[in-house]
């Protein structure tokens, strides 16, 4: 909370992929969220490298937590959120960690 | 057969229909129109007996305005309508019905929507203030059709959420990620060589998902089984081979718990190697190990021994009375107890040993009994003044020989740990024992959870003294099928006692529960998040639930 919050903070994949998403998105996954609340090196970079996850398994998660905020309080129909079944396992695990 | 070849946009449920009938209403036909048709032509050639028609109100009303008037109304008509404005009342209809006197098939009308001239055939449509041409007659019906499409989706979704709510889901919520993923490895658990690191819990959730829907076989079975794992619980076995299982104790020797449900394949080398394999084995749970025979158990508890400190067991013939005198000589550091549905367990000198032998018990469970006559309130009372300190969870189902004795002299004497209770189809236990039993029961601080399903003797004023005494502490209450619940009790008692932890309140089949007493519940119990109404018809769409209350079991959710 030291510095001026950016609105959007770095997500950095195993591959070195670098994802630049929204703040807001982040806080979905409560793992991020904790990573980017305190007086961590996270919070002073904005960014986090997640050295577990792949770059493919990170848009996937990106994805999905642009997904989740644009759908969290629409109360109609929502779409379904695409998961290849190769990827199902891993993006588990990912998901997991993130806590998403 | 006709119509239904026509296609989905008919497709709601309808009473019988003359082919014509349907072609007249896809033209935008109806009996309504005809007979408003007739009426202006009636009136357009003979004003005076129109007028007289006692039915047709709104023709006399009309034509006894002046023509004057008329005159104004329509001008007046016009320039709202060139204003745009959407406002009509009855003058209006009055009004235009007036205003097509005149017309007749084959003249040229204005469309009531588009203000453009058209045609006047048999086949426009008559909508309440005029005739529409032909292109707005084209767009009503599409949309006529997509508020038919949507009203039956709406239905589809308030189906979805009301089947989710039976299963205790909450649709609503955004679905979390890990959950799609589990939904759908385990659609596809059959490509699957091995699940990996994905934490324990999501582990069990996939193994849970799959065992509702029965897919937990020899395959997917060795997914789960790792060398470390401490706990194993598979809730449906029905499809796991003796060998799968003996794979078990092989792959995983650190296992502490183990829980087999409907283990029909569950054999005796299974079991023998479980006992003989499985060093740090302290708790079993079986469901339905038909295959043990008297013999088998023997060994078993020979080999476990003192080790053992839970042993559950339910829905087998072979586990008899000498089973269970072995069970209790070999295994005296018993903590927890449960024995259900064992009808080769007939011998009442048996159970009146456990007192003798087990003096840790901190569950017990002995439910439906092979005889009733079996457990009786002297039984009960023996092994409560023994293993009374520990008792925390009591659970006594269809044990129906039991009395309101049971109640005063075992549970309020000797039971001041006790934390949950479950007294299933007790009838014979009544107002007074729970009295005397509640009624200023000091030495007990309050129990978790009480069920007292079907226990038909008891009315409100039992219940009153059960909240008095532990409704601060609270957590489940399950007081389905008692009828004698009046609604006063709701009313008065309930408005003014709240329940600070109560979660999970079963008040199915209770006959004086309605809208009224489900608001007030919803009031006074602030973290109620579950309430079961099944078969309480007088729960009806109406009543005001709370948020984050979730009602189970209204008929109108369904219908």
């Amino acid at each position: 909370m030291s510095v001026a919050e950016s609105p959007y903070v770095t997500l950095i994949s195993s591959d070195n992929h670098r994802f630049i998403i929204d703040r807001e998105a982040a806080m979905v996954s409560s793992t991020l969220k904790n990573s980017f609340s305190y007086d961590f090196e996270e919070n002073a970079t904005n960014s986090i490298k997640l050295h577990e996850i792949h770059g493919t398994l990170l848009e996937k998660v990106v994805e999905y937590l642009y997904y989740n905020l644009k759908y969290q309080n629409r109360v109609e129909e929502v779409p379904e959120f695409n998961i290849p079944t190769s990827m199902a396992l891993e993006l588990l695990m990912a998901a997991d960690y993130l806590d998403v | 057969m006709s119509r239904r070849t026509r296609g989905n946009d008919s497709s709601s449920v309808s009473g019988p229909n003359s082919a014509l009938t349907e072609f007249l209403k896809e033209q935008g036909i109806s009996a309504e129109t005809i007979r408003q048709r007739h009426l202006a032509r009636l009136r357009a050639e003979t004003p005076d007996t129109a007028a007289s028609e006692p039915e047709t109100r709104e023709a006399s009303d009309e034509v006894e305005a002046s023509e004057d008037e008329l005159e104004i109304r329509i001008a007046a008509r016009r320039k709202r309508r060139a204003r745009g404005d959407a406002y009509t009342d009855s003058e209006d209809e009055d009004e235009y019905n007036s205003d097509e006197v005149a017309k007749k098939f084959g003249e040229v009308d204005q469309c009531v929507t588009c203000d453009k001239d058209f045609t006047l055939t048999v086949y426009s449509r008559y909508v309440e203030n005029g005739y529409l041409c032909e292109k707005c007659n084209e767009k009503a019906k599409v949309k006529e059709r997509n508020a038919k499409k949507n009203q039956l989706l709406a239905r589809k979704k308030r189906q979805k959420l009301a089947t989710a709510l039976l299963d205790k889901q909450d649709l609503s919520r955004m679905p979390k990620l890990q959950d799609m993923c589990i939904s759908l490895i385990s659609e596809h658990i059959d490509q699957v060589e091995m699940l990996g690191d994905i934490g324990a819990i999501n582990m069990s959730k996939i193994s849970r998902i799959l065992l509702k829907n029965r897919r937990l076989n020899d395959v997917t079975a060795s997914l789960f089984l790792e060398p470390g794992l401490r706990e194993l619980e598979f809730w449906d076995c029905s499809k796991v081979s003796s060998d799968a299982l003996q794979r078990i104790p092989a792959f995983c020797p650190q296992l502490e718990k183990v829980t087999l449900s409907m283990c029909g394949q569950f054999h005796n080398a299974n079991l023998q190697y479980f006992a003989s394999n499985l060093r740090k084995l302290t708790h079993i749970t079986l469901h339905g190990p038909f295959l043990i025979s008297d013999v088998a158990w023997q060994e078993f508890f020979e080999t476990v021994g003192s080790r053992l400190k839970g042993f559950h067991i339910s829905n087998t013939h072979r586990f008899t009375s000498d089973s269970m005198i072995t069970l209790l000589e070999h295994c005296p550091n018993l903590e927890e107890l449960t024995l259900t549905r064992l009808d080769g367990l007939n011998s009442s000198e048996v159970y009146e040993l456990i007192p003798h032998y087990l003096t840790k018990l901190r569950h017990l469970e002995i439910s439906y009994p092979q005889n009733e006559d079996l457990i009786t309130d002297d039984l009960l009372i023996n092994i409560l003044s023994i293993n009374g300190e520990h008792i925390e969870f009591l659970n006594l189902d269809c044990c129906t020989a039991l009395t309101d004795r049971f109640l005063t002299e075992g549970l309020r004497v000797f039971a001041p740990n006790l934390k949950s209770l479950s007294l299933k189809f007790l009838d014979q236990i009544s107002d007074e024992g729970m009295i005397a039993l509640f009624e200023q029961w000091d030495a007990n601080p309050g129990l978790l959870s009480v069920n007292l399903q079907k226990c038909v003797n008891l009315t409100s004023a039992g219940l009153v003294f059960l909240l008095n005494h532990s409704g601060k502490t609270l957590v489940e209450l399950n007081v389905n099928s008692v009828y004698g619940t009046e609604k006063l009790f709701f009313e008065d008692y309930l408005r003014s006692t709240a329940l600070p932890l109560l979660t999970h309140l079963d008040i199915g089949f209770v006959r004086s529960v309605d809208d009224l007493v489900v608001e007030i519940i919803g009031n006074t119990c602030p973290k109620l998040a579950l309430l079961e109404v099944y078969g309480n018809n007088r729960v009806t769409r109406k009543t005001r639930i709370r948020e984050g209350l979730k009602l189970i079991g209204r008929q109108s959710d369904t219908i």
